[in-house]
């Protein structure tokens, strides 16, 4: 009874409380369900030579040097901390610091002159100054903008680390984050990418410097961010950029060598994710297997890299080069060990020719612009186009006293071909019919050369014989000029220029009061000389950028000085033997050297 | 410091007297309620049922309850562990492609692919408030690798040590933690699994809230509860309506029993329909009608006995009136006739004295049978009654050789009784005394309380046997059949006494022994219909010997195991111990 009246105590006391007790608990124990992915050994490809340290050296010219290239030497991100580390603790402030990382900014010069020194004096303090042409400013994005400073000379005073006598520190110094160009060469790895033209036909190459510490496996996040942000601002009127708000989510990864790339792109369509794929294919070349393009995640395209790079040229290659020049008035084929044509040009009108530019376009279509001297000593320019030969040619209706070696616009429609040519110190575009229109430019001065480059988005201006690019933007059947922007140089007073490689413009110049050909890279850092000892200006420079390959060497040019035409591998000059259809001279009457050489293509 | 005052300060006091009543008037009203249910339980079968039904099914649907309460919670956590886990397992294997990519904890853009990770995984836009949050940290890099949340909150409350050293350890882990991040407090299953990269670990957390499963588990057992309280209680009132049912027919067969038993033989059950309980009900008619007419006819028998019993001691008084004057004339002629003659009417005479006396007794037992005997009770002092039988017996007590001794209080002893009747009872009992006395003597006392008289007679003759205490008092009882009838007793005198003793409402007692002799105690109240509780004189005389000697003059006695399997060994005790030693 008792028991009975216990046990029905105990059970209304326990139901509620059971009843309580099965919801979730507040908190459980940890279980364990297993055991997580084994760690990976990693793998470090990055690249690039040690970072130079203060311990380097100390001898004051050495360890500016150094410092020079500290900000260049490695990550981006951490510019600021290496260069800081050759600075005195007093100092460390004047260099100021930005946090965000799109905002660090690396003032590129080119050292003029060896640094000057001031020996050590009694308090082991120097100081040493460096004489700088400004070349630009390396972006956050790989871009070099145009130089925001004009300095020419900076001064640095250095002096014993008091923490460690044997070693300097770096007292006062410029407020920019300085770096060489050296340092660039050294510790920046250069990397093309490409953006279509407005008309989605052409893929138009950008370069863009990454350091070398990055490892390989995030190059590619930074090609497709590069990509995804646009092209800079030169070159932003001839191509189109992505879609509005496209953005890489997170970075690109790639397992069993197949990669993936996750974005945001409103609207996307099939079309442009193509288009996207081929970009990705040309802006990593280094790449050859599967790359996966998701939008949000979702799976929308696969794109084999290498098979894409072969079926989708970035753009028309351009036929086999063919040298020519010309010689008593006409145009002529050179034999320099290559196989050479004929003439693309009907033998009556091929008289009186001072320079041309041949073209070889879809279909046959040979575009030929001559500039042919008229008996009162004017010229005009000739341009005709059709098959080979061409007949029919229009000369422009107005004369000039001199007009530059014109040049075609290589990615114009074939049935409105186009060109720009540079009479009388302006630019000019001409059409299939020889209608010259002047181009507004926003540099005013006086232009000398024109180039256009292989792909016919950009071109290569000399104006006030400083080196200018600037971008092409094709609008249906008629073209214009973007806003130059000045490369650096360390040529001056340029006399021609011309593409060289993709991304590589030779140009003629003087440098000092000598006369010398240069090699330089289409943002100006990079510069080879490639002849130094001319005696005479460069008049004419021509050189063969494109890629058909075992025809000719790589970086061939030809240019004319003191009335001679030369070739380089190796510098020669053209002699009148190798100028094909030419009658042999009449015994007696000095033999004329062939002029104005230039490449068909 | 507080000092408390001294316990026997007088507000302390005072107050543990007030709580010591108020504890007293709680404890009061708690036996009250406690002794009230108690009763109802015991009296109640309906209450019987109906509770052991309801705790019963309370159990078993708690039990059930229960189960399916927590089978349902386990399901909805088990649910959303497996899809935190797949999601785990997903994320883990994004940040570790991601942070594949950095071979250097220090390496500058591994902080915004932590961000951008923990964004993604948490569902890609911060702003948004799934309420999952996801969190990468590396406890192994502490002060280089940032711990990133998304959406960004202070989430290492809800990271518990134990969960962060065993997921540092390699392992995926989970906990279920209550906390809260932003709003309100809720709970999280926490998930962490360590995400290897390309310079070691780090770890990845989601912490899913819980709100929807608890919410959910939460009406479930709502749901279970009510369905459980409300089949409860349909049980319940299920097993009172059955029980009803039940009940209400043997609640009226107890009344119609009480009533039977109460003389209304006549009482019956209403029998309805043909079910179990009709069939009871007609059972119980049925024999409540055997049961009337047994009754009835023992009665009517009883009755005829009774007055056959009465007819025959009337109808043989008036011969015997006419055989007793014809003996009465033979008797006193006796001395005329010869010895033999003289002898036959005396013993004539003598036999019958005793048939009339017989007849007398049947007559007065008749009327105690047939309800008719009346008490006539007065104040009486009865000191002088007791003299008076005394005196009365004197001859016969000497011829028997018997004294008889009075122990007479010198006051009188004043009761409301019928003397006639008292009398006659402590005759009869003096009588028996002198009459089995042996020669000894016999011994009146007379003694008196508040509320009672009481008369005991003491012999010391052959005593009775064990059990024969009872039987004295029957009908024609003879202790030994064969043994001759001295005296004149008719084998009914004691029974009169004791429907005198009833009569009163007192009681007639027997003691005796064998060879100790016997003790007869007639105790009666001292006011007429006054109930008697105690006796003033004992029932046991004094100077009898106990059952086995009585208790002994020596020491203590002790009790022990005994030498048999079973047995007890009973002794005196040794040094005051209670266990026998042996």
């Amino acid at each position: 009874m008792r028991r009975r009246v216990l046990a029905a105590l105990l059970a209304g006391a326990l139901l509620p409380t059971g009843l309580a007790g099965c919801g979730i608990p507040d908190q459980t124990e940890v279980q364990v369900d297993g055991s997580g992915p084994a760690a990976e050994p990693g793998s470090y490809n990055g690249g690039g030579a040690r970072p130079p340290t203060p311990a380097d050296t100390s001898e004051p010219g050495p360890f500016i040097e150094n410092y020079l290239k500290a900000a260049a030497a490695g990550e981006r991100e951490q510019a600021y901390a290496r260069a800081k580390d050759f600075l005195a603790d007093a100092a460390k402030d004047d260099l100021r610091e930005r946090k965000q990382s799109s905002e660090i900014e690396l003032t590129v010069v080119r050292l003029r002159e060896n640094l000057e020194v001031t020996p050590p004096n009694n308090d082991r303090t120097s100081t040493v100054t460096i004489k700088v042409q400004q070349i630009g400013v390396l972006q956050s994005d790989g871009t070099l903008a145009p130089p925001v400073a004009s300095d020419t000379e900076y001064v640095f005073k250095l002096g014993p680390d008091p923490r460690n006598s044997s070693e300097l520190r770096i007292y006062d110094l410029p407020n920019v984050l300085l770096t060489s160009d050296t340092a660039l060469r050294g510790y920046y790895g250069l990397h093309t990418i490409y953006f279509w033209n407005a008309e989605q036909n052409r893929l138009v190459p950008d370069r863009r410097w990454l350091p070398l510490a990055v490892p390989g496996e995030r190059r590619v996040t930074e090609v497709v961010r590069w990509l995804t942000k646009g092209p800079p601002d030169w070159l932003s009127p001839g191509v189109s950029k992505l879609p509005d708000g496209t953005q890489l989510i997170n970075n690109a990864t790639s397992s069993n060598g197949r990669w993936e790339v996750n974005l945001t792109m409103p609207g996307a369509n099939d079309s442009w994710l193509a288009k996207l794929a081929t970009q990705l294919a040309w802006s990593l070349p280094e790449l050859t297997g599967q790359l996966d393009l998701k939008v949000r995640d979702q799976k929308r395209r696969t794109v084999d890299l290498k098979q894409e790079r072969a079926e989708q040229p970035a753009f028309p290659a351009g036929g086999r080069p063919e040298r020519f020049a010309v010689y008593e008035g006409a145009i002529h084929p050179l034999t320099l060990g290559e196989a050479s044509g004929s003439v693309p040009v009907a033998a009556a009108k091929n008289r009186n020719v001072i320079s041309a530019a041949l073209s070889r376009s879809a279909g046959d279509q040979v575009l030929a612009a001559l500039v042919v001297s008229r008996p009162d000593g004017r010229q005009v320019l000739r341009v005709g186009s059709g098959p080979d030969p061409v007949t029919v040619f229009n000369d422009s209706r107005d004369s000039y006293t001199a007009i530059g070696r014109p040049t075609w616009i290589r990615s114009l429609d074939p049935n409105h071909p186009g060109g720009l040519v540079v009479a009388d110190g302006r630019l000019y575009r001409f059409d299939g019919a020889a209608g010259m229109v002047p181009v507004p430019l926003t540099v005013t001065g006086k232009v000398t050369a024109v180039a256009g480059s292989i792909e016919g988005h950009r071109v290569a201006l000399v104006i006030n014989g400083a080196l200018h690019v600037a971008a092409v933007n094709v609008d249906g059947t008629t073209f214009s000029v973007g806003q130059p922007r000045r490369l650096f140089t360390r040529l001056s007073r340029l006399t021609a220029v011309d593409w060289i490689a993709e991304n590589d413009l030779v140009c003629a110049g003087y440098e000092g009061n000598r006369p010398a050909i240069y090699q330089t890279t289409v943002d100006g850092i990079l510069e080879t000389p490639l002849e130094r000892d001319i005696g005479a200006e460069v008049t004419q420079l021509a050189a063969y950028p494109g890629s058909v390959v075992g025809v000719l060497p790589s970086f061939t040019y030809m240019y004319e000085a003191n009335k001679a035409a030369y070739k380089n591998n190796p510098v020669d000059i053209i002699k009148r033997e190798q100028v094909k259809d030419v009658a042999t001279p009449t015994a007696g009457k000095p033999a004329a050297n062939p002029t104005a050489p230039f490449f068909y293509y | 410091m507080v000092t408390s005052p001294p316990p026997d300060s007088p507000t302390t006091a005072r107050r543990l007297r007030a709580a010591r009543a108020l504890w007293r008037v709680v404890a009061g009203r708690a036996a009250r309620l406690a002794s009230g249910a108690h009763q109802a339980w015991r009296r109640s079968l309906q209450l019987r049922v109906v509770t052991i039904t309801l705790v019963a099914s309370s159990l078993l649907v708690g039990g059930f309850a229960y189960l399916i309460a927590d089978k349902i919670t386990n399901i909805l956590l088990e649910n959303a562990e497996t899809d935190v886990l797949v999601r785990l397992r997903n994320g883990s294997e994004y940040a570790s492609s991601q942070l594949k990519l950095y071979n250097q904890p220090q390496e500058a853009q591994l902080q915004d692919t932590v961000e951008g990770t923990v964004n993604y995984l948490a569902g890609g836009d911060p702003t948004q408030t799934s309420g999952v949050v996801v969190a990468i940290t590396a406890d192994n890099y502490a002060g280089v690798i940032q711990p990133r949340t998304s959406p960004d909150v202070e989430v290492r409350p809800l990271i518990s040590e134990e969960l962060r050293a065993t997921v540092a350890g390699g392992k995926i882990a989970h906990q279920i933690r209550t906390g809260t991040l932003g709003g309100q407090r809720t709970k999280y299953l926490v998930y962490g699994s360590p995400v290897s990269t390309g310079f070691g670990q780090v770890e990845l957390y989601y912490l899913v809230p819980l709100a929807r499963q608890d919410a959910t588990a939460a009406d479930a057992r709502a749901t279970v509860v009510a369905t459980g309280a409300a089949l409860v209680l349909l049980l319940g009132l299920l097993a009172a309506l059955v029980t009803r049912l039940v009940v209400t027919p043997v609640r009226v067969a107890a009344r119609t029993a009480q009533r039977l038993s109460a003389g209304l033989l006549d009482q019956r059950m209403v029998v309805n329909g043909e079910d179990d309980l009709a069939l009871l009900a007609a059972s119980f008619n049925q024999m409540a009608t055997n049961l009337q007419r047994q009754i009835l006819r023992l009665e009517e028998m009883s009755r005829l006995q009774r007055r056959f019993t009465s007819d025959v001691s009337h109808e043989l008084r008036t011969p015997l009136t006419t055989v007793r004057m014809a003996a009465d004339l033979i008797f006193a002629e006796r001395d005329e006739f010869d010895p033999a003659v003289a002898r036959s009417a005396e013993l004539l005479q003598a036999e019958l004295d005793r048939f009339e006396e017989l007849l007398t007794d049947l007559l007065e037992i008749s009327r105690f049978d047939a309800g008719f005997a009346v008490l006539d009770s007065e104040p009486t002092d009865l000191v002088p009654v007791v003299h008076r039988v005394a005196e009365r017996l004197a001859g016969l007590a000497e011829r028997a050789g018997v004294a008889i001794e009075l122990d007479v209080p010198d006051s009188p002893v004043i009761a409301e009784v019928d003397p006639r009747r008292v009398e006659r009872v402590l005759r009869n009992l003096v009588g028996n005394a002198v009459e089995h006395g042996e020669a000894e003597p016999v011994r009146i006392t007379l003694g008196m309380d508040q509320s009672a008289v009481a008369i005991t007679v003491r012999d010391h003759g052959v005593g009775l046997k064990p059990g024969e205490e009872k039987l004295v008092f029957n009908r024609f009882w003879r202790a030994d059949p064969s043994r001759a009838r001295q005296t004149g007793g008719t084998g009914l005198g004691l029974s009169i006494s004791l429907e005198d003793a009833r009569l009163h409402g007192g009681w007639l007692e027997a003691w005796g022994a064998p060879g100790q002799g016997a003790q007869f105690r007639l105790t009666l109240p001292a006011r007429a219909g006054d109930r008697l509780t105690t006796s003033p004189l004992r029932l046991v005389p004094a100077d009898a010997a106990l059952p086995f000697g009585g208790p002994r003059d020596g020491g203590a006695l002790a009790i022990g195991p005994g030498s048999g399997a079973g047995a007890l060994a009973i002794g005196p005790a040794v040094d005051g111990k209670a266990e026998v030693v042996s």
